[in-house]
């Protein structure tokens, strides 16, 4: 192809780049503009209502809120009680992972399947209330008072999804490696994890999701640290705005690892589809 | 060279009432540079016979013999549908059934052979992001890139629209002379197995090896060739006379 030539299609081809380039900008600009109006609108309706509808004391407003952060952090407990917090929901979370991916492969076998479906169930509908209180009185402040609501409301989740991954396991994919000699360690790393993959990651973000809520509950009741126990001793000295603090924070927290440490692991992992996505 | 021996081979799925013969009482030898077509209606164990070649099934009873040179044959399989790792980009897809996919001599070998299939360019794509015909090609490098002594191919480009099946048909066809390979093809089409044959097999329902053609024409050979129709013609008609076509 001659340089005169190049240059006559590379106007027509970047017009139409810079058209979509233009559309996805465009459809960004929007989203932002919602998201933010939301925020906007939220925080607006909460501060008018503070002193409006309800008195200060009773519903501090998101400024009142703001202002006190600062004076919960040189305290010094903020980052001890989220630290105390987080070390329970990675143990908690961890241990349920353990368990959960196990009996999700150990239902690959009928008679275990009929062993644990119930017990799957039951984890799955059961209110992590229940547990916190099962925790509370057998063990009290011990850290299997934590430990044990957090297993119970989580393990039936991952093992739900795991064993759903293994069912699915690409058998046309696994016979083709077969046939062309691959060892069985390549098969399990290149086939098996990949496939698994996105269940796990299911598993790990509604597992977290839902083990958060628990922890706190479970610090509510039997805990002398982490975010729940300040809830309760604010909430009970009636210091409603370092209670509010407290839940922002956590509401806070809670959008960070969604959107920016699980969402970064989603995309390094599963990068492939998003490039078949803009194909 | 490549030798394959079935003795007395016999394949049966299911138990009780439910019992399916796939393959019963084959018998076959094959052995060097021939391009060797399966042909036969459906569920007639034509891939059934490559699975337990290549070692997807075990048979039921008889033996399977694939040697080179007095050694294990090594295998090379192309599917119907082209079965790439969908999280791999195509490079990765053709280094993943490589003896030593680490060894720099194994990605030059991978390249090579993605550029005989004329998708050199395309290493880095994932196969989601290649047409139907780009990603069966791509199954064509993966099989030839582990350089095998025997390669299965079972019905590889039925899922393909008429003018890329014809020009795959013709690059595999110049692969097969240039690498010398032997060739087990699966095929319904029987223009397609006279094209490319060296030898057609034919099966029927039951999984009996009814008929073993030699198709003695000079290579290439066009579909539109009067030798070919004759000789599709022929093999159509021991089709009728074995009543394989109402099946």
């Amino acid at each position: 192809m001659t340089a005169v030539q190049e240059r006559q299609e590379q106007p027509g081809k970047s017009a139409e780049e810079e058209r979509l380039e233009a559309e996805l900008r465009r459809e960004k600009q929007r989203k932002w503009f919602w998201r933010i109006l939301g925020y906007i609108v939220v925080l607006g309706v909460w501060e008018l209502s503070s002193g409006w509808v309800l008195e200060e004391n009773l519903l501090p407003g998101p400024i009142r809120i703001i202002q006190t952060f600062p004076e919960i952090v040189a305290t010094g407990r903020f980052f001890s009680s989220f630290g105390a917090t987080l070390t329970r929901i990675i143990v908690g979370f961890g241990i349920a992972l353990i368990l959960g991916s196990a009996i999700g492969l150990l239902t690959q076998i009928k008679w275990f399947e009929n062993f644990f479906r119930d017990f799957q169930t039951v984890g799955l509908t059961s209110p992590g209330l229940v547990w916190a209180l099962v925790g509370l009185i057998i063990w009290g402040f011990q850290p299997m008072g934590w430990i044990f609501p957090i297993v119970m409301v989580t393990f039936a989740l991952v093992s739900v999804n795991i064993a759903e991954g293994v069912r699915s396991l690409p058998k046309d994919l696994i016979d083709m490696a077969k046939a062309f000699g691959t060892p069985q360690h390549r098969r399990q790393r290149e086939i098996v994890i990949p496939h698994l993959a996105p269940f796990i990651f299911t598993a790990v973000r509604f597992g977290f999701s839902i083990g958060w809520k628990v922890t706190v509950l479970t610090e509510v009741f039997s805990s002398n640290e982490g975010i729940g126990f300040e809830m309760r001793v604010s909430s009970q000295l009636f210091q409603l705005d370092v209670f509010f603090t407290w839940v922002l924070s956590f509401f806070v927290f809670a959008l960070f690892l969604e959107k920016v440490v699980l969402q970064y692991f989603e995309r390094r992992f599963f990068h492939w589809r998003q490039e078949v996505s803009t194909a | 060279m490549a030798h394959i021996k079935i003795a007395n081979l016999r394949k049966e799925f299911g138990v009780g009432d439910d019992k399916v013969v796939a393959l019963q009482n084959v018998n076959l030898d094959i052995e060097g540079h021939v391009f060797v077509s399966i042909v036969g209606p459906s569920g007639c164990g034509k891939s059934t016979l490559l699975n337990i070649l290549s070692g997807i099934e075990t048979p039921s009873s008889g033996t399977v013999d694939i040697t080179q040179d007095r050694h294990d044959a090594n295998p090379g399989y192309v599917f119907q549908a082209a079965r790439l790792l969908p999280w791999r980009s195509v490079m990765d897809n053709l280094l993943f059934v490589q003896p030593d996919p680490d060894a720099p001599e194994a990605r030059e070998r991978c390249q090579r052979y993605l550029d005989m299939v004329h998708l050199g360019d395309k290493g880095d794509k994932f196969p989601g992001e290649l047409s139907g015909g780009m990603q069966q090609r791509v199954g064509i490098a993966r099989a030839f890139a582990v350089e095998p002594d025997v390669l299965f191919m079972d019905e590889p480009f039925s899922h393909l629209d008429a003018i890329t099946a014809r020009s795959l048909r013709r690059e595999l066809h110049d692969m097969w002379q240039a690498t010398g390979k032997t060739i087990l093809f699966v095929t319904h089409d029987v223009g397609e197995a006279v094209e490319l044959s060296s030898r057609i097999l034919v099966f029927a329902k039951g999984g009996r090896l009814e008929d073993d053609i030699t198709v003695d024409m000079p290579f290439p050979r066009d579909a539109a060739d009067e030798n070919v129709a004759v000789a599709k013609a022929h093999v159509l008609k021991k089709f009728e006379d074995l009543d394989l076509v109402a099946t």
